[in-house]
């Protein structure tokens, strides 16, 4: 395979590419919105593609809303997309413990609503989401009830993080063939006024350390989530193409997937970030250089107007 | 030569061996779960044998990376558990180390926003250093609308089993600011307890941070090296005339080795033998630093020399 080029996607460079591909999965934070608000041009892309014959998915690391909550944020920014064409998180961690894993038994879960109804949705019985305080000695904590029934602990974005959750999980890890898996390993999201969200795998680390084994991790850059959306829709990778803006998660999942790359910088990773990536001659780092880059996804428009 | 990662001897001893050390080392550093106790009961013969060596005129210090309690507490347990001799200036604890180095290496100028509890709070306040006091267990504020603290200068994170989402958003607001200070109290990932059970320790704590910030935490605890000079700064200690005691390989043993101090690896503890044997075996130089010089099976085996010795 050719190595990535990091070229920019410019005049007749476009309708080249997009005629190359029969789909188009974007990221959605930092590429078609940013927080509450969309890219400006953004929807005219989306619904152009799909004009223009495309089939356009949607996949996020984000494991707090299910497919029906992304719909519905998609259509209130003026988004046409619906329930079957996202793929974020939670939905696809359900996935991944039924027909991976093929769970049996109940998840202990460190997670929020949104994973709680998607597990809901495939079958797979669960212990919970809301606050877990501390009580009693720590004799208690170490010897605090395990579910026999769980069979895999199950980490995703909580607010109500806690030492006793992470102490029930450890606990329900030091059984060998108990199953650990984390929704995505991100970091961090950073807030209007200088604050910052620690985001999922803050959690992750924080069980795994504990545990002292890794969690099995369904989000990009892991293969899986684009295998989700693949298996379902019958896509054939090389006429894929991945729009992201973070060269870590969107761009190495499509690498590791054989997929067309196109970095837009109106997120995360900026232009420097790839070219250091490109002189910088490592393996690990070369598959995080796109085979492409715009400004923003809103440079398409001409070429699929025309 | 001590300290030399070359060859560990890994090597069990008792009778004539021990008499030996005894005779050669001042200084006796000792770790405290898994050494000289096991939760509230000492262990046999470990109250005799520290006693005997204060009588005998030797130095002895506890170093212990646990930060759940102040010094002052601490005295109380070594008392209660029958080590009569113990004083607060022989101890030196995770928590108190902290409070020396910010106030001592660091000098801090402002807030230090601790996650921990009281064990490590009441050392710092009493090293008068400001600490956020404010109520940050009220369980409706959320990272979105909480205020945040201003002049927060350093960040301490000890074990916190109050530990929330939100104190670790705050503690990963104030470090944004590439100046202030991001310190750990230990970074044990997990602590035993009776009956091979075993709870979270400050290093998953620790680590959450460190992912959410991208920066590393400076260790005040063993491994470290800083908890000896702390000792250092205080009593004449030379590394050659030090014997560092204690069960946990990756904590207890590398700190000896960091320290330049001959180790001794007690097996009623965390760590067995076949795992400082693995070490020693392996390939790799830098596990050399994990292995013992000396190995007992409990520091009682320490007790028929001080019969030889009176």
């Amino acid at each position: 395979m050719a190595v990535s080029k990091c070229t920019l996607l410019t005049g007749p460079l476009i309708k080249q590419l997009l005629d190359s591909v029969d789909t188009v999965l974007f990221d959605c934070d930092g590429v078609i919105w940013r927080g509450n608000q969309a890219v400006p041009g953004a929807a005219d892309v989306i619904d152009l593609l799909k004009k223009n014959g495309k089939r356009v998915f949607f996949v996020t690391n984000n494991s707090s809303k299910t497919r029906k909550m992304y719909a519905e944020k998609m259509k209130t920014m003026g988004f046409d997309a619906k329930e079957d064409e996202v793929f974020g998180t939670a939905y696809c961690t359900a996935m991944y413990l039924k027909t991976v894993l093929k769970l049996e038994g109940k998840v202990y879960l460190i997670g929020n609503n949104a994973m709680k109804e998607e597990l809901e949705n495939v079958g797979i019985q669960h212990t919970g989401t809301g606050p877990d305080l501390i009580f009693g000695t720590p004799s208690d904590w170490a010897n605090v009830p395990l579910d026999p029934e769980v069979k895999a602990v199950v980490v995703g974005f909580d607010n109500d993080f806690s030492y006793m959750k992470l102490n029930r999980a450890m606990q329900y890890l030091s059984n060998p063939d108990c199953m650990f898996v984390g929704t995505n390993n991100d970091t961090r999201l950073p807030l209007e006024g200088g604050k910052v969200v620690p985001a999922t795998g803050c959690m992750v680390k924080a069980v795994e350390t504990a545990a002292q084994r890794p969690a099995q991790v369904v989000g990009k850059p892991s293969p899986f989530i684009f295998d989700c959306v693949a298996s379902r829709f019958k896509l054939d990778g090389a006429r894929c193409l991945m729009v992201g803006d973070r060269l870590d998660t969107d761009i190495l999942l499509g690498s590791n997937c054989g997929l067309k790359t196109l970095l837009t910088l109106t997120g995360v990773s900026t232009l420097a970030d790839a070219e250091a990536h490109q002189r910088s001659g490592s393996p690990q780092r070369l598959v995080m250089v796109p085979d492409y880059y715009v400004i923003s996804i809103a440079d398409l428009l001409p070429a699929l107007q025309g | 030569m001590p300290g030399d990662f070359a060859f560990k001897g890994c090597r069990k001893i008792q009778g004539s061996q021990i008499i030996h050390l005894l005779k050669a080392k001042d200084f006796f550093l000792f770790d405290c779960d898994g050494v000289l106790w096991h939760g509230e009961h000492a262990i046999n013969g470990a109250p005799k044998v520290v006693n005997s060596l204060i009588r005998q005129g030797k130095n002895v210090f506890f170093v212990t990376n646990n930060c759940t309690r102040p010094r002052e507490n601490y005295v109380n347990k070594f008392y209660r558990l029958g080590f009569t001799d113990v004083i607060q200036e022989q101890i030196f604890s995770s928590s108190y180390c902290s409070a020396l180095y910010l106030r001592d290496v660091a000098k801090v100028q402002g807030q230090v926003f601790v996650i921990g509890g009281e064990g490590v709070r009441k050392e710092l306040r009493e090293a008068g250093i400001p600490i956020v006091e404010d109520e940050i267990d009220a369980t409706d504020a959320t990272i979105y609308d909480c205020a945040l603290t201003q002049n927060v200068k350093a960040v301490l994170m000890g074990h916190d089993d109050k530990f929330t989402f939100l104190k670790l958003a705050r503690a990963s607001c104030y470090l944004r600011d590439p100046e202030c200070l991001f310190l750990a109290t230990d970074n044990d990932p997990w602590h035993p307890l009776q009956n091979g059970r075993i709870l979270p320790g400050s290093g998953c704590l620790t680590a959450a941070l460190e992912v959410a910030t991208g920066r590393k935490a400076t260790v005040i605890g063993k491994p470290s090296r800083f908890m000896f000079e702390c000792i250092s700064s205080q009593f004449p200690l030379q590394p050659a005339q030090c014997l560092m005691v204690g069960d946990r390989l990756e904590t207890d043993m590398l700190f000896g080795a960091n320290c330049g101090l001959d180790t001794m690896l007690t097996l009623t503890g965390v760590s067995q033998m076949k795992q400082a044997e693995s070490y020693r075996d392996s390939k790799q130089h830098t596990n050399q630093n994990f292995v013992p010089d000396y190995v007992v099976d409990t520091i009682a085996d320490f007790l028929p020399a001080f019969d030889v010795l009176d």
